[in-house]
């Protein structure tokens, strides 16, 4: 069986572009999640981690500025994340690019860009002479349809990347936050249809109604501040967060014509698995990743929403597995960003490993102790030269989103 | 001339290798019917599902006023069947046709016992947004939205707090829930994947399913794919893209012609399908004896020449690369189920696709093309007609394209206005979608090195 390597990576967050910022955020104790003040000044209903429109740009060019007016704010970030990632690297053509694939993580959920215009459009419709039918097809802005079609963002960025073996794209919010998308991508490379495949995830913003359906779900914070984050005893809902994340995924026996990095690290096992209990999905999920790897993790990127039941959940079901283990999460630090937030601790992960330092849990200052006997990491980077073996987990938001996805990562010798 | 897939459909599995990936159940919901025997029994009589949409008013829109709708009493009965609606399950429509068309697979296909670990599942559901599915449910959803923005305007706060005490509806929500119901529902965890929902969205999940099952990562699989989004919202954009029918005579089963020259766009449809599959080895160890098709090869490729227009270089490689896959060559394919989707582009542009990798031997080899009769269900379609591929696997009977009288011969494919009695070894079947989209697949009556 071949071995999948992350070779490069993308990332967009509010700590700006690449890992190197959100890495040096949580190690310098850094939030990005407003207050509560903040948000209110931001006239935001929950405090919501936002991403600047300037970093994620769109490419320059005839063909580019063509395909601008069917791209919406996820395409934005799908497009800049992948042309990050591939920065430096040479245009691929002929069967190097039939080779390469694309697999998105989506959501169908995502921005409400039509907000305004449907709301006026809807105020004329109580009053306007013309069928309803009509009347969207005249006052819709055209192309609102095709900019929401999910393998649309995934063929800009076939466009973008040249890859042109397949696209497709998985659904993130049901599928633990993007670990499905990378699951996805790793059985293209295993089963030897494709040699490359470059996953791309996107948080774009929500819109009011989505947050409100996510509250209802599962609580999200109203109050950000150092004791309210992730596994902190003071915990109170999860921190939506826009962001957007590339990695490429090479088999080691294709040639690696992409390898960039010097010290690749290696995705041993990505599963997801769902059912009808949350703690069962988490547990399945666990047990069929950690089965592939045979070793027991060294450091543990829990999904570490900051939801007070689903914290609790994941430390009862994965504690004993990840005994002894670093525990850390971003989440407190960049935002819970739903559709694609494992794909970002996969990212955050490898090059942690690869640096050996774990960073700290942002927003932590007092872990639950209900949560058990775990090596949380607080304050500070915690030393981890001898790790090796990283776990990564991610469930999907609210009580009735029992997926949860599991994936191992290898940063040894290969 | 059989229709009846209950008494005398199937290959017997003992014919097969272990390691074969094949179709022990199907199911369908679709507006010819809401069973793989109607459904089939329509294929043959060309019973055309399409009717003018009378739910809204589409006057004024350029095109598409007909659409593939689901008939009232079949709607009843397979909210009845699935336990959905006063009393039952709050399910939104599309929810309500995949659990109704995964129940008829899984009875088909006797799944009774729970699998020994995760079964996968995937699946894909055109989503309609919070509009709802029907037409009559988007005049009180824009009233609301009124309502909404004269109280709250677009400040996202006054927003949330006017939304805080009222109702959302089922379809606004898309986390993993249906995902939960299948689990509960096969009494197994699911390696579930749900996949964009463009046109070529359900050939992709069987090809997907295939994989999961010849990695190894699970023992059975389960695909479903659903949709229902006739609204004025999506009739209205569809409209802008000038994408639908613009047939005005009499008949509204005449708007979806596939390769005649008369066609003049695509009809919208409402409906679901599902299938199991799983390995050889794995249903004659439950004691399965029949299957209704084998899954050779597949070919996927993304095109980024165009959005919405298909590309015959693209279309040309997913059928090679699908053939190739499935130890065939061309001389092997016995008959094409057509993505066929009536527009003028496309399927000059498929047929043209066909007659590089076919030649001159495409003037003979019988295409069929399910839309004719029930319309575009976007991703449903690939799993629907994926049914319809392996029934004609399993009947040995290509079914006719009823609507097109008059043949375009600048596709120069063969229809025929009634069904034709032939060995079927192989049906190759192809979907193609928005954002470059494109797969194939090659079915098989028995294992492909024996057909080779």
């Amino acid at each position: 069986m071949p071995r999948i390597l992350i070779t490069r990576t993308g990332l967009i967050t509010a700590a700006g572009a690449g890992v190197d910022p959100v890495l040096a955020a949580m190690a310098a104790g850094r939030s990005y999640v407003p207050t509560a003040a903040e948000a209110r000044q931001r006239r935001s209903p929950w405090p919501i981690v936002t991403l600047d429109p300037a970093d994620t740009p769109w490419p320059a060019g005839k063909l580019w500025d063509n395909a601008k007016k069917y791209a919406n704010t996820a395409a934005f970030g799908a497009v800049a994340a992948a042309v990050q990632a591939m920065a430096g690297a040479d245009p691929v053509e002929g069967a190097t690019a039939i080779a390469s694939g694309v697999v998105m993580a989506v959501g169908c959920s995502g921005s409400d860009e039509l907000n305004e215009a449907m709301g006026k459009i809807a105020v004329s419709a109580q009053t306007d002479p013309r069928p309803l039918p009509k009347l969207l097809y005249d006052e819709v802005p055209d192309f609102s349809y095709i900019r929401g079609i999910p393998s649309q963002i995934g063929q800009f960025v076939a466009i973008a990347t040249g890859f042109r073996g397949s696209n497709v794209a998985v659904y993130g919010e049901g599928g633990a936050a993007g670990l499905g998308a990378l699951a996805q991508a790793s059985r293209l490379l295993r089963s030897g249809e494709l040699d490359r495949v470059i996953v791309v995830g996107v948080a774009p913003p929500l819109s009011t109604t989505m947050l409100v359906a996510y509250d209802r779900e599962d609580r999200l914070g109203t109050s950000a501040a150092p004791g309210a984050g992730p596994f902190d005893a003071g915990r109170g809902g999860t921190f939506p967060g826009q962001a957007a994340v590339a990695l490429l995924l090479e088999r080691d026996d294709a040639a690696p014509v992409f390898g960039a990095d010097a010290s690749p690290v290696e995705l041993v096992a990505c599963e997801t698995r769902c059912t009808p209990a949350r703690p069962e999905a988490i547990s399945a999920a666990a047990g069929a990743a950690l089965s592939r790897h045979g070793a027991v993790p060294d450091v543990w990127w829990a999904h570490g929403s900051g939801s007070v039941g689903l914290d609790a959940e994941e430390c009862a079901v994965l504690g004993p597995l990840a005994a002894g283990a670093h525990v850390t999460a971003s989440k407190g630090t960049v935002g819970n960003a739903f559709e694609c937030g494992g794909l970002i601790d996969v990212a955050l992960a490898a090059e942690s490993l690869r640096r050996g330092r774990t960073p700290p849990v942002g927003l932590l200052v007092k872990p639950d102790p209900d949560l058990g006997d775990l090596e949380f990491v607080v304050g500070g980077p915690r030393a981890a030269a001898s790790a090796r073996t990283a776990l990564v987990t991610s469930v999907s938001h609210g009580v009735k989103a029992s997926t949860a996805g599991a994936a191992v990562l290898w940063g040894g010798a290969l | 001339m059989s229709t009846d897939p209950d008494t005398d459909g199937g290959t017997r599995m003992s014919e097969l290798d272990d390691d074969e990936i094949v179709i022990t159940g199907m199911g369908v919901v679709t507006p010819i019917g809401a069973s793989v025997a109607d459904f089939w029994e329509a294929n043959l009589r060309g019973r055309s599902g399409l009717r003018f949409e009378d739910r809204m008013d589409l006057s004024q829109l350029p095109c598409g006023w007909v659409a593939g709708i689901i008939p009232d009493d079949l709607k009843d009965a397979v909210r009845e069947r699935s336990g959905t609606g006063p009393g039952g399950a709050e399910r939104s429509w599309g929810d309500t046709l995949m659990h109704d068309a995964l129940d008829q697979a899984l009875a088909d296909a006797a799944v009774t016992a729970p699998p020994a670990r995760a079964a996968a599942l995937v699946w894909a559901r055109v989503w309609p947004g919070p509009s709802g599915s029907f037409p009559q449910d988007y005049a009180p959803h824009l009233r609301a939205q009124a309502e909404r923005y004269q109280a709250a305007g677009t400040d996202p706060v006054a927003n949330a707090e006017y939304l805080a005490d009222r109702a959302l509806p089922p379809e606004l929500t898309d986390v993993s829930e249906f995902q939960a119901e299948v689990a509960a529902k096969l009494g197994a965890p699911v390696l579930g994947t749900r996949l964009e929902a463009t046109c070529s969205g359900g050939l992709r999940a069987v090809a997907e399913a295939a994989r999961l099952l010849r990695l190894g990562d699970a023992d059975i699989a389960i695909v479903t794919a659903s949709v229902s989004r006739s609204t004025p919202y999506v009739l209205s954009q569809y409209g802008q893209l000038m994408a639908l029918s613009r047939w005005k005579g009499e008949d509204p089963a005449q708007a979806s012609t596939p390769f005649d020259a008369r066609r003049s766009g695509m009809v919208i449809n409402e409906s679901a399908g599902a299938v199991i599959v799983e390995r050889a080895s794995h249903a004659r160890a439950r004691g399965v004896e029949r299957f209704h098709a084998a899954i050779g090869g597949w070919g996927l490729a993304v095109g980024t020449g165009h959005v919405t227009a298909p590309d015959v270089t693209e279309v040309e490689r997913v059928i090679r690369t699908a053939i190739d896959r499935s130890g065939l060559t061309p001389d092997d394919i016995d008959t094409v189920n057509a993505h066929g989707t009536s527009t003028k582009l496309n399927d000059v542009t498929e047929a043209g696709a066909l007659r590089r990798v076919f030649g001159d031997r495409l003037a003979e080899i019988d295409v069929c093309a399910v839309k004719s009769l029930t319309g575009h269900g976007s991703a449903a379609s690939g799993v629907v007609e994926t049914v319809a591929a392996a029934l004609t696997l399993t009947h040995d009977i290509v079914p006719p394209v009823a609507t097109t009288t008059e043949p375009d011969p600048k596709c120069g494919v063969k229809t025929s206005l009634t069904p034709v009695e032939r060995p079927v070894r192989t049906v190759l079947k192809s979907s193609f979608g928005f954002g470059g989209q494109y797969a194939s697949m090659v079915f098989t009556k028995a294992a492909p090195a024996a057909s080779a």
